[in-house]
């Protein structure tokens, strides 16, 4: 009930700054990127806010909950993201003044067809991004009320797309700024008083022994809600239903629906079909304990991270917001102090769940162990107060990263795609709003399905696979369209084509035989180490046996790379004017 | 005579490096490609400087599995290095870039506005 009120609180809270925000939002650049007028530090939480999506509120802790010590490479990835971006992208970008990706990679390279063609690739990252969003908010929503998880899935959608559609994104940077501090609040609070509680980290001998993940002294009442196979790692006798099973190591057994699971007191959980059980000597090694934790897959996920964070549509829009690029700069340095605190908190979400809710083993549902823990390490009003803080953090979470990959996708369709499809550029602010509110709505619709049907795929997978494509893509078109004169309309196509072709069929490979993790087919699930590769060789390769160069290399570079204010380059005006 | 040619001719070290980069010249060009240089350079200087960190992390932690054993308040130790150094070493390189690459960024100011 506390935690019906906190998300309710939560989701008023992010439609009335949205509408507080409909006041600025005047014009189509407004809706695109917030007049630019935005402060470091407000822009940095916002960037913060926005960034931290169910990934890092649920799936980091999930995923380390299941596979092991290793998923904690995300945190790791996702903050070397941005210290990526600051190196190569922040300054130049801003101060080359486009407000999308597209517009970037046409104005930089003279072709309207590779606008297409990166706003297609905005489309699918944006998608594979925002499909994972939704699906936390599903299983949100169903810890919360109870709620089927179609339920959540659609009610967030409908939100974020109204809220999208009538604030646009300036309402929206003070919503993501203030949901920043909210998820670090609802990250380490409840976690630092369970700390305080236990003194510090319970059943360690299943965290860092020898033992698998067990009931406590009062065993382990596990409602089962539909049919689940599942594996037993140690012999026992258990309850299922009001049956008496005795299992012998290893042995798997289907759970019918709708019956309770007993498990004695110190017995050995049974494991979900498809995962492992791990002893916490091989759970807690940072790598190599398992095979997700290979050296192989570690070093792909932290390539596809450390690159593909430049990539992700809704990241670099609020880099626009800045005044230049001295701004730009200091925004991200802020971005990665205020990003690193927020990442020492899911790790011990993970391990604590691991000994005080070892039941999401059972139904594999481990990506819930952020929402359910509190409540059931501590019961009593403590630990409903803290769940409520959990859970309204995930909203927090799953609405502003919903919130800033809608803008960047409706601003796409808009923009991007609709004036090319139907040779008609909408003409006047009134008839342009019109679009990207339609446009709001519009591409809230497919993601929202693939969301309904996604369900038993992690939310850390599917967030790595739009890393991926993002490293695979728009990582090699920044990079060397930034820092090389030598690239090419043609060799950016090719390589961003390839690049993507590779990632994807990758992914969907690995999905069909299951996700295996043995040896170099481990890369299916992270081909970045891979593809990204391949991507940069193509453009290179391929720009440099172009014929047709781009004739004006030297005042890109100027408009690049010269700083501000010395009157050399197109102003950021005129630049507006172009849109408006 | 040649007094009417002198006063219509300017010397090129006379002109400012602002009007050698507006008329694109080749001069100019060898400022914007200096700066852009020392830009990349630094940009790359930062970046070993992480990988030296953390990009050697991962394949060190694997090799030295003598982390995974010892213990600091009940947690073993590489599990403290892989969450809690990344905060300071993040900002610290991040911080130091950005002031270096302002200044870059300033020190060509100064040149041109002379």
């Amino acid at each position: 009930m506390i935690a019906l009120l906190a998300v309710g609180a939560v989701t008023l809270g992010t439609l009335g700054l949205g509408t507080w925000g409909v006041r600025f939002a005047r014009t189509t650049s407004d809706l695109l990127v917030a007049s630019r007028a935005v402060t470091p530090w407000w822009n940095a939480a916002a960037i913060s806010g926005e960034y931290l999506s169910a990934a890092s509120f649920l799936g980091i802790a999930g995923l380390e909950m299941q596979i092991g010590a290793s998923a904690l490479w995300q945190s790791l990835g996702f903050t070397a993201g941005y210290l990526a971006l600051l190196l190569f992208v922040a300054a130049p970008l801003r101060r080359y003044g486009s407000y999308t990706i597209p517009d970037f990679a046409e104005a930089r390279l003279h072709s309207p067809a590779i606008r297409l063609l990166a706003a297609a690739i905005v489309l699918v990252i944006g998608g594979f991004y925002l499909v994972p969003q939704l699906k936390g908010a599903g299983l949100a929503l169903n810890v919360v009320i109870g709620s089927p998880y179609w339920v959540g899935v659609a009610v967030v959608a409908v939100i974020v797309a109204i809220n999208v559609a009538i604030g646009g994104m300036r309402g929206i940077t003070y919503v993501q700024a203030f949901q920043f501090w909210l998820k670090l609040f609802a990250i380490a609070v409840p976690m630092i008083l369970l700390l305080i509680h236990f003194g510090g980290l319970p059943e360690r001998s299943a965290l860092f022994g020898e033992q698998y993940p067990h009931a406590g002294k009062a065993g382990l009442t596990v409602p089962i809600g539909s049919a689940q196979r599942v594996q037993f790692p140690q012999a026992g006798s258990f309850q299922v239903g009001d049956r008496v099973v005795r299992v012998t190591a290893g042995e798997k057994l289907t759970l019918p629906a709708n019956v309770d699971a007993r498990i004695p007191a110190g017995g050995v959980v049974p494991v979900a079909q498809g995962t492992q059980a791990l002893r916490g000597s091989r759970w807690s090694r940072p790598i190599g304990g398992t095979g997700e934790g290979s050296p192989l897959l570690v070093y792909s996920l932290l390539v596809a991270t450390f690159l593909g964070t430049m990539g992700l549509p809704h990241v670099l829009v609020r880099f626009y917001t800045n005044p230049d690029g001295h701004a730009a700069r200091r925004t991200t340095v802020r971005v990665l102090g205020l990003l690193s605190l927020f990442y020492l908190f899911p790790a011990l979400y993970g391990a604590m769940g691991r000994a005080l809710t070892p039941q999401l083993y059972t139904t594999g549902q481990t990506d819930d162990v952020v929402l359910t823990l509190p409540h059931a390490a501590w019961p009593g009003a403590a630990g409903t107060i803290l769940t409520a803080i959990t859970c309204a953090g995930a909203f927090a979470a799953f609405l502003s990263t919903s919130s800033g990959l809608l803008v960047s996708l409706a601003g796409t369709l808009s923009h991007d795609v609709w004036p090319r499809v139907h040779h008609s550029v909408p003409s006047g602010v009134a008839a342009r709003r019109r679009y990207f509110r339609v446009a709001a709505g519009g591409a809230m619709v497919i993601p929202s399905l693939i969301a309904l049907v996604a369900r038993q795929v992690d939310i850390s997978i599917l967030v790595g696979w739009a890393f991926a494509i993002a490293a695979s893509t728009f990582c090699p078109l920044f990079l060397l369209g930034i820092w090389w004169t030598r690239l090419t309309a043609r060799g950016a196509a090719c390589g961003m084509v390839l690049g993507m072709l590779t990632a994807t069929s990758a992914i969907f490979v690995g999905l069909a035989l299951g996700e295996p993790t043995r040896g170099a087919l481990a890369l299916l699930q992270q081909p970045a180490i891979v593809s990204v590769p391949i991507a940069f060789a193509t453009m290179v390769s391929v720009s440099l046996t172009d014929r047709h160069r781009i004739t004006d290399a030297d005042a890109q570079m100027l408009a690049l790379h010269a700083p501000e204010g010395l009157g050399l380059r197109l102003a950021d005006e005129d630049a507006e004017g172009a849109l408006a | 005579m040649s007094t009417g040619r002198r006063r219509n001719l300017v010397p090129p070290a006379l002109r400012s490096p602002r009007e050698e980069l507006a008329e694109a010249t080749a001069h100019g060009q060898v400022y914007l490609r200096r700066l852009q240089r020392a830009q990349f350079g630094l940009s790359m200087l930062a970046l070993v400087a992480f990988g030296a960190v953390f990009g050697v992390l991962p394949i060190a932690l694997y090799l030295l599995p003598h982390f995974d054993r010892v213990e600091l308040f009940g947690i073993p130790v590489s599990l403290w290095i892989l969450v809690v150094p990344m905060l300071p070493i993040f900002l610290a390189i991040g911080w130091l870039y950005a002031r270096r690459a302002d200044a870059l960024d300033e020190s060509f100011r100064d040149l041109v506005e002379r």
